[in-house]
């Protein structure tokens, strides 16, 4: 099927009952209907019908302001592949007017490994220094919110625990992906251990690059096939028989590899065996049911699970995480309402349009303060960051985390314990 | 009562009204105005109906049609509540208007008047149990508005417009009506609940809960000796299948002592505490004034008895 | 005068008032596709004041509106052709709930199913739940006087609501109340139901419902589908009165099974029942034995029985999302609704199968059998103009059969635009004159959602109000 095809039979698919509104973030946010994932879908065929202009504002502005968090797939009982219609729309779009400034600049860097290593450097210098903090509490709204999310992925220093294993459940990599190694290091190496320690036999996949999703997202489709073709001979050559990913936002690009080099018949059938391979990190630890130690001693932590939409929505993942901060000891889970719903991270939309991140965000907010929770987890890097920066510029007490780290820290519990 | 008027069809009946409401008012008061008669009980509600002669609806009067699978029934507005309990108990079904008030009344009436009973919150007020209606408005139109089957938005909604009009709209000739089945299991108690606050509010908490009975009604020591109940008492309906009513007749025992009585007694208490019926302060806002002058701008059907200007 | 656009910008802001044609584009239809026509102009008030002021202003221009909730009507009710959409999904606050009263007040725009969550702490939900209830506004249900699954027991929007405040279309502000329990006529009865023609809410208050102790759900599957419309009309007959009492069909079945709402219903049956029994939990199980008696007794090939939260919800999901599902089977879908009395069910659906042949197009059905109201739907592809004209015609046919058998055209979708054509055959010219009485009662000018649920022609006076043809 080609992709004009496969645009006009998804566009078709919607029978317009409109279900898809109350999951929309945008359009409870901004209420209006062509904020929503029903009109946004209308607006897409009146562009691929050639009945408005792709440079018509009133009809760019609202395909530009999807957060792409594809919560309406999951309330779609027809089965609308919204995702997949949006990249491709936004790539036609690409074609025809520029993407926006903000957006090209942090796409350019994300592609150029030169730029974006001193780039992430100089964050965590910001950060280690205290400058991201200070600067998100004395700056106003639109610009303090960078540095508070910077602020956000400070940890205290982990303890450290050496995992045994025996490696029976198979090889594994870790896409270590661009923003978690550069700015969650520490989640990383937690992931690594936790991995070891539920019988997965780690190896490197040196030469892996970011895994495109950011481009793929705003319309670059060119630069995201570069990327993923670069991760997939990376992967190749590492020989794991799984390729773990513990960045939501990256899972799903690397899961619809097969999909964005459909039409490169070179590059085809590896990038489908590559995608087959990719599991989120909760999916390959939660087969695994770790058990660990029930601790009696010491408090328990009140923890919220907030769904990344391209976990929930987009991977379909759900009961895993929930699994993994389950066997974590220390852990009480506590119920978030309207876990599932965007916190209006959407990879770079919090930089590009801060204003619609900030209003999805507030209901996110209230219900996470509502919840009583001490702590919110959510496994993606983005989320994590938006949840977290919005926590510090409120002066909440919550912190974010990944669930991965908190089972790490069971296991560090443990560890100290015996 | 003599009936001036006792039109035999739908039709000589709108002759009749279009007659009058396009004959001009008279200066000396001549008598155009018609007043509605079923079974005629309920004439002088309050307000005496104004320079009317008497039209008697007679000629309505049956079960027109009555599919028991379907639950539904058509009848005529001047058939009896009687008539139409007897039709239905054949079927095991009935129609839960049971409004206060004797058996002798019309089914037109109730529905006219929006009369409800002892049981309308659990089994249906008459707006809820009418699905359909024929009538003559005072323009002389004949409407068929709804219609036999239980689920019905087609249209505006002709028939909640008459109901409880106190045919001040419209004569309704024929109606179609929802049935249910009789409760498999229907038990009729007296409970002698002491009046401390105490049990009044488990008898509300009861009344609320999962177990509710069909009814409750208060009754006074006078009445309570007409149904051969000991003393003042609380008449409880309970109805369902043989568990349920079993489980609520246990819940009904720790709340008094319980005196088992024939259902036959909710006809005489019906009867005994039905209020008179009185129409004061009816609403005449702009809205139901608008209503009244649309359907029967020249005051044609019972003309004063809502105390309505003309 | 102000011109209407910046008037009304200057009432609720920019922001939520469209002009532009592209702007305009996501509100030409609701969620009846096939039926499209654009406003000329889009406001959506986001406070109560607001509404009202919104309403006066365009009554002193004199210009006709069509409310509008969350477009999820399958009528065409919310069309706007040329004039202006009033949108009030923005009202969307619960204004006061009372689980001591087992009331609960709203804004207009309040979405169905979150009003139930906010129930749901308080041991109550509102009992109305049509299928679209995720989505769909507690004010649209009052235009539509929607219903639902558990309307067999629980009745429909009418049993519901308890008072509403009303903006008429000239701007008066009036509360109408439960007409039948005061001295006074039932102009609330009368509103309910009344698609957008008699006024626009800016609240209700509605009953909350307690919760059944228990809930017991029964899939019984069947190897002909009149085999599952005869066991319908036992349980009705029988006395049993279920909360809800649901029929699909193989192609819905199919349908349902293919999306992501696979309910796990059999796909090799001919028809399935989905019957729900709820209440206390004393004499509950006997309910459910009775009702699984029935259906073997009808011929039933198997009985499925969900107690826990879980199954129950599969299987409710996907009887719910059934006319979404359907959109995987073609590009279109006509979704009908018409209601037949219970006795007629089966030889209804075989006259309904006899047509979907004659034509040639595949008929899907999914309905509430208790009620005896159809959802004839069908899957087709108007692109192809000699499918669409089929596809009309068979509707055309199965609606004439539902009139007669004594049916109606609509149960709980309401006539819209969509409608129209078929008012004439239901109804005398008496009483379509009569009901445009009645829509006088409360517009008689005229401007609310014009050209809606009665022909024009139909009302005699009518002829001489240009604003009734929807004109400026």
């Amino acid at each position: 099927m080609n992709r004009d095809q496969e645009l006009r039979e998804g566009l078709d698919a919607c029978v317009h009952c409109g279900f898809c509104l109350p999951a929309c973030p945008t359009y409870l946010a901004l209420e209006d209907e062509n904020d929503s994932p029903r009109g946004r879908v209308l607006l897409m065929a009146a562009l691929a019908d050639g009945t408005v202009r792709a440079d018509d504002r009133d009809i760019t502005a609202h395909l530009d302001a999807c957060l792409g968090c594809r919560g309406c797939e999951t309330a779609c009982p027809s089965g609308v592949p919204y995702g997949l219609l949006l990249e491709e729309t936004r790539a036609r779009l690409a074609k025809a007017r520029p993407v926006p400034f903000v957006a090209r600049l942090v796409l350019a860097v994300f592609a150029r490994e030169w730029l974006l290593r001193p780039a992430l450097a100089f964050a965590r210098l910001a950060r280690g220094s205290g400058l991201a903090a200070l600067l998100a509490r004395v700056l106003p709204a639109g610009f303090g919110m960078p540095f508070a999310m910077l602020a956000s992925t400070a940890r205290p220093a982990a303890r450290v625990w050496t995992p045994e294993g025996d490696g029976a459940r198979g090889t594994t990599a870790l896409l270590t992906g661009c923003v978690m190694e550069g700015l969650f290091a520490s989640v990383n190496r937690a992931t690594e251990r936790v991995l070891i320690a539920t019988g997965h036999a780690l190896r490197d996949a040196p030469g892996q690059r970011c895994c495109g999703a950011l481009h793929a997202h705003a319309g670059d489709r060119a630069t995201a096939q570069v990327l993923a073709r670069d991760n997939i001979a990376a992967f190749e050559r590492s020989g794991a028989d799984t390729i773990v990913v513990n960045s939501a936002g990256c899972g799903a690009m690397c899961k619809e590899y097969g999909h964005l080099l459909a039409d490169d018949p070179a590059w085809s059938a590896r990038a489908a065996a590559f995608a087959a391979k990719v599991r989120d990190a909760h999916e390959v630890l939660a087969a695994a049911a770790p058990v660990l130690p029930a601790t009696a001693d010491g408090p328990r932590v009140r923890v919220a699970y907030d769904a990344p939409c391209h976990l929930q929505h987009a991977q379909r993942v759900v009961q895993p995480p929930l699994a993994v901060l389950r066997a974590a000891p220390q852990v009480a889970l506590v119920p978030l309402a309207d876990s599932d719903q965007c916190c209006g991270s959407a990879g770079i939309y919090n930089l590009v349009m801060p204003d619609v991140s900030s209003r999805v965000l507030a209901p996110k907010l209230a219900r996470i303060a509502e919840s009583g929770a001490q702590v919110v987890a959510t496994g993606n890097p983005g989320c994590l960051m938006q949840i977290g920066g919005g926590l510090v510029r409120s002066g909440s007490g919550v912190s974010a985390r990944h669930p991965v780290e908190l089972l790490d820290e069971g296991y560090a519990r443990g560890a100290g314990r015996d | 009562m003599s009936a001036d008027h006792r039109p035999a069809t739908v039709e000589a009946l709108a002759a009749l009204v279009r007659a009058r409401a396009g004959a001009p008012a008279s200066a000396s008061g001549a008598r155009r105005g018609l007043r509605i008669a079923g079974a005629a009980t309920w004439m002088d509600a309050g307000h005496p109906v104004r320079e009317a002669e008497h039209l008697s609806l007679g000629a309505f009067r049956g079960i027109e049609a009555y599919t028991p699978a379907d639950l539904t029934i058509s009848v005529g507005a001047a058939t009896t509540l009687a008539e139409l309990d007897a039709a239905t108990a054949a079927h095991g079904q009935w129609c839960p208007l049971l409004p206060w008030g004797d058996d002798h009344g019309t089914v037109g009436a109730t529905i006219a008047t929006a009369t409800t009973g002892p049981f309308a919150e659990r089994l249906g007020r008459p707006r809820q149990l009418v699905l359909g209606v024929e009538c003559v408005d005072g323009t002389g139109r004949i409407v068929r508005a709804g219609g036999r089957v239980v689920k019905n938005v087609a249209g505006f909604d002709l028939t909640r417009a008459v109901t409880g009009a106190w045919g001040t709209l419209a004569v309704i000739t024929r109606l179609h009506l929802r049935l249910r089945a009789r409760p498999a299991v229907d038990v009729t108690l007296a409970v002698a609940c002491p009046a401390t606050e105490a049990a009044t509010s488990r008898l509300a908490a009861f009344t609320r809960g999962p177990l509710a009975p069909l009814g409750v009604v208060a009754v006074e020591a006078a009445d309570a000796a007409a149904i051969g109940a000991p003393g003042a008492t609380h008449l409880v309906r309970l109805g369902g299948n043989a568990a349920l009513v079993r489980e609520a007749r246990t819940a009904v025992g720790s709340l008094g002592a319980v005196t088992e009585l024939e259902a036959a007694a909710w006809s005489t208490i019906r009867a005994r505490l039905a209020p008179a019926p009185r129409l004061t302060g009816w609403r005449w806002d702009a809205l139901a004034s608008r209503l009244r002058d649309r359907f029967d701008p020249a005051r044609i059907l019972n003309p004063g008895l809502l105390g309505d200007p003309t | 005068m102000t011109p209407l656009g910046p008037e009304l910008r200057r009432i609720v802001g920019d922001a939520h008032v469209l002009e532009r044609a592209s702007q305009l584009l996501a509100y030409r239809s609701d969620a009846l596709p096939g039926l499209r026509r654009a406003p000329a102009l889009a406001v959506f008030p986001g406070a109560r004041d607001e509404l009202i002021a919104v309403v006066r202003a365009l009554a002193a221009h004199g210009a006709p509106f069509v409310a509008r909730g969350a477009g999820t009507g399958l009528s065409g009710g919310a069309l706007a052709d040329g004039v202006t959409l009033l949108g009030l999904h923005r009202l969307k606050r619960i204004l006061a709930l009372d689980p001591e009263a087992r009331t609960a007040t709203v804004e207009p725009g309040v979405v169905n199913a979150l009003l139930t969550r906010a129930a749901a702490p308080h041991g109550l939900h509102y009992a109305p739940d049509p299928s679209s209830q995720a989505a769909c506004t507690i004010g649209g249900n009052v235009a539509e006087n929607a219903g639902g699954p558990h309307c067999l027991k629980y009745g429909v929007t009418l049993d519901h609501v308890l008072r509403a405040t009303v903006v008429l279309p000239d701007g008066e502000v009036v509360i109408l109340d439960r007409g039948d329990e005061a001295p006074g006529y039932d102009l609330l009865g009368a509103f309910i139901g009344s698609e957008g023609c008699f006024g626009v809410v800016a609240d209700v208050t509605v009953r909350l419902t307690p919760d059944p102790e228990r809930v017991i759900t029964l899939l019984a599957d069947f190897t002909t589908v009149r085999a599952a419309a005869d066991a319908t009309s036992r349980i009705i007959a029988a006395g049993i009165l279920p909360a809800a009492l649901e029929l699909m069909d193989r192609p819905t079945i199919e349908a349902v099974e293919s999306s992501i709402y696979a309910a796990g219903y059999p796909r090799d049956a001919a028809a399935v029942l989905l019957v729900e029994v709820d209440g206390a939990a004393a004499g509950l199980d006997d309910d459910a034995a009775a009702v699984e008696a029935l259906c073997r007794a009808a011929g039933a090939r198997g009985v499925r029985t969900a107690t826990d939260p879980a199954e129950r919800a599969r299987l409710w999901q996907g009887r719910k999302k059934a006319f979404g599902a359907m959109g995987r089977v073609a590009p279109h879908l006509v979704v009908q609704d018409a209601v037949v009395p219970r006795t007629r069910l089966a030889e209804l659906l075989d006259t309904i199968a006899a047509i979907g042949a004659r034509h040639r197009v595949r008929i899907c059905n999914v309905f509430h059998a208790g009620d005896g109201n159809l959802h004839p739907n069908i899957p087709y592809d108007a692109h192809d103009a000699d499918e669409a004209a089929r596809v009309h015609a068979a509707m055309g046919e199965v609606m004439a059969a539902c009139i007669a058998a004594g049916g109606t055209i609509t149960g709980e979708h309401g006539v819209g635009l969509d409608k129209l054509p078929y008012m004439e055959r239901l109804f005398t010219a008496d009483t379509l004159d009569a009901m445009c009485a009645l829509r006088d009662v409360f517009d008689p000018a005229r401007r609310a959602n014009p050209g809606k649920v009665v022909p024009v022609h139909s009302c005699r006076e009518w002829h001489a109000a240009p604003a009734a043809r929807g004109l400026p």
